[in-house]
């Protein structure tokens, strides 16, 4: 098969760029990393063919520069460029500049991540053409009007960005008391994020669920619809864990679903990979929430459960490859879930931790599958995400995935960091979890900020750090003299070694 | 046996026994544990008396003192007897975007200092008693780690 690019620019970081990379190798196509000041050395940088530095480590300096991604893309004779997830991802203006250059854009056309990116806009599409939306305003909140605007939607009630997304310049509101105070926060962090302050509300939906559809299109009129992703398991409205197919839907509600999606792609010009969000109440009704026009982090789910690489299609379709009808009318075959690994501590509040990675031992063995930004001794910046990596498992059934998952995560050891890892190995034998039945709420209500220590792992503990610090301060053994560890104190004590020697 | 004290949040706590423990990667400080009925990994991470072990993925802080480190402890407690400033440090790694503080300016307790932005939310840090600014160390557009010195309080 002809390459559908010669070359091609990754403008991202971290797993999500190792995963383009990987999909470009297999379609024949050169790869082109951008890394900050803080990436020289990181692993998406030594995975690429070639390499362009794009400014310091600040993101807004580097992987959210236009200019300095367009320019290394110019330089290094890349044809098409893959934003990745985040950063410029679902940016109209980025998305113009590089077809303005001559390169080609690997996502949605850029008058579609203009119309979806305002997502009170969408919500007015989406409801003209007849998809239902989460109860709310259409129109933007003015601080006169909020309070009569929120009494009329109901508390509580979610103060939501116009551009927004991630969960930023979200706030919730109990009562009307609190209006002016998250108004503020709410357009202050709106503003900071993403320059525009405009705020709408909606009505918090609890307990709800949060499922999604995943979209592929190409330039020809040809939409697939590839399932959905179950991502009710969230702390602060992101995603932690991820499931196809979903627990809570049936085969009527899942074609219901797919078919609420369509009709909101169908409301603007579309092609390569989206993803169409939904909440779903208890009694199984389901409201339109937003469109996102890009690549998502848990895209690995859909591609196990279809065998699709979603990756390899976006690029292929962003050459003008048609859908062939395997990738159209695909069944979805078994169960797949994702754990997201984070450096954050789920015992203060899911609070970002920074650091350095010790050790990393990652599962493998049959049905896991690792999508990695980090490996052992990885520096972690505090500029960027701390997402460290996805543990993805499939399965014939949920329950067959929920054991390889559990086994999968035994197998998972990540040191230097406080990691999700604790909640995660927490979660897959939490009892509503494995039944399948579970919502939103479901961090804040059952776990918190998780259970002490058991006093048995207490006294493990205790027993551990008893033996280390013995083994720590015996003469050294005889083995670990013979490859001496490259590590400071190591090259110090030999220092020492020669310092001491007798001199002469 | 050895004169290790072993303590967790402060709290003397007895050694589990009928365990063993294997070396997989003393560089990272990788262990195997087995009891005889389970074997489960785990890490072993620090320098001198201050442990840090992994568990399940929960790091658990243990220190493990000889019996001289706790004498001296003792004796360093009993010379620190004056109260400073006090510092301000960042609670949360992330981004300074704003910073309200001025030096030599008097502030209330829960007035707000720094801005910071992290978990994808803009986090006030606010004064934990009144004073006055004696430093401020930080500015707008700084990324900070956790612990970070932001502002002096006298």
């Amino acid at each position: 098969m002809q390459p559908p690019f010669r070359r091609l620019l990754i403008a991202n970081r971290g797993e999500i760029a190792l995963r383009v990379m990987r999909a470009c190798r297999e379609l024949g196509i050169e790869t082109v990393a951008v890394y900050s000041d803080a990436d020289a050395d990181s692993l998406h940088v030594a995975a690429a063919d070639l390499a362009e530095r794009i400014g310091p480590a600040p993101a807004a300096e580097s992987y959210l520069s236009v200019e300095a991604l367009v320019a290394a893309a110019e330089r290094s004779g890349a044809e098409a460029i893959h934003p990745g997830y985040g950063f410029l991802s679902e940016s109209a203006a980025f998305a113009r500049a590089v077809e303005a250059a001559g390169i080609v854009f690997v996502g949605p056309p850029a008058e579609t991540l203009a119309a979806l990116g305002d997502k009170l806009a969408a919500r007015r599409s989406a409801a003209n053409a007849g998809v239902p939306i989460v109860p709310g305003t259409t129109i933007a909140l003015d601080e006169g009007g909020a309070a009569r605007d929120l009494a009329e939607v109901g508390f509580p009630a979610l103060l939501k960005a116009a551009a927004g997304g991630g969960g930023r310049g979200m706030r919730r509101v109990e009562d009307p008391e609190g209006i002016p105070s998250a108004l503020a926060a709410a357009r202050r962090e709106a503003a900071a994020a993403f320059g525009d302050g405009t705020i709408y509300v909606e009505r918090l939906l609890a307990p709800a669920r949060h499922v999604e559809v995943q979209l592929l299109g190409d330039r020809h009129g040809n939409l697939a619809a590839l399932g959905e992703r179950e991502c009710s398991v969230q702390r602060r409205h992101q995603k932690l864990v991820e499931e196809s197919p979903s627990p809570a839907l049936t085969q009527a509600g899942r074609e219901a679903l797919a078919g609420s999606a369509r009709l909101v792609a169908g409301t603007v010009p579309f092609h390569n990979a989206a993803t169409v969000e939904f909440l779903l109440d208890a009694d199984g009704r389901h409201y339109f929430l937003e469109m996102n026009t890009r690549l998502q982090v848990e895209h690995g789910v859909t591609e196990l459960v279809t065998g699709l690489d979603l990756v390899a299609w976006q690029i292929r379709v962003a050459a003008g490859e048609r859908l062939p009808a395997e990738v159209l009318r695909v069944q979805p075959r078994g169960h797949a879930i994702e754990v997201r690994l984070y450096a954050e501590d789920p015992h203060d509040g899911f609070r970002p931790v920074a650091g350095s990675i010790g050790a990393w031992r990652m599962p493998s063995g049959p049905g896991v599958r690792v999508d990695a930004g980090v490996t052992a001794d990885s520096p972690l910046p505090v500029e960027y995400d701390p997402l460290l990596a996805k543990v993805l498992v499939h399965a014939d059934s949920r329950p067959a995935a929920i054991a390889r998952l559990r086994r999968a995560l035994e197998e998972t050891l990540i040191g230097g960091v406080q990691t999700d890892l604790s909640f995660l190995r927490w979660l897959v034998h939490e009892p509503g979890f494995v039944a399948g039945d579970y919502d939103t709420d479901l961090v804040a209500e059952r776990w918190g900020d998780g259970p002490p220590v058991a006093a048995d792992d207490e006294r493990l503990a205790a027993f551990v750090a008893h033996e280390a610090r013995l083994a720590a301060t015996a003469v050294p053994q005889p083995a670990s003299t013979a490859a001496a560890p490259d590590r400071p104190w190591a090259r110090a004590a030999r220092r020492d070694g020669l310092r001491r020697a007798p001199r002469r | 046996m050895s004169d290790l004290e072993l303590r967790i949040a402060d709290r003397p706590v007895d050694l589990a026994e009928g365990w063993t423990l294997t070396w997989l990667d003393r560089e990272h400080g990788v262990v195997l544990l087995r009891d005889g009925r389970e074997s489960k990994l785990a890490l072993a991470e620090g320098v001198g008396a201050d442990w840090v072990v992994t568990l399940d993925g929960r790091r658990i802080a243990v220190t493990a003192t000889t019996w001289r480190e706790r004498v001296l402890a003792e004796a360093d407690v009993a010379a620190r007897t004056h109260a400073g400033p006090t510092e301000v440090r960042a609670t949360l790694p992330g981004l300074v975007v704003a910073v309200a503080a001025v030096r030599g300016a008097a502030v209330g307790e829960g007035e707000a200092l720094v801005t910071i932005e992290a978990m994808k939310m803009q986090n006030e840090v606010r004064a934990p008693r009144a004073g006055r600014v004696a430093t401020v160390a930080v500015s707008p557009g700084q990324p900070v780690a956790s612990g970070a010195l932001l502002v002096l309080l006298e």
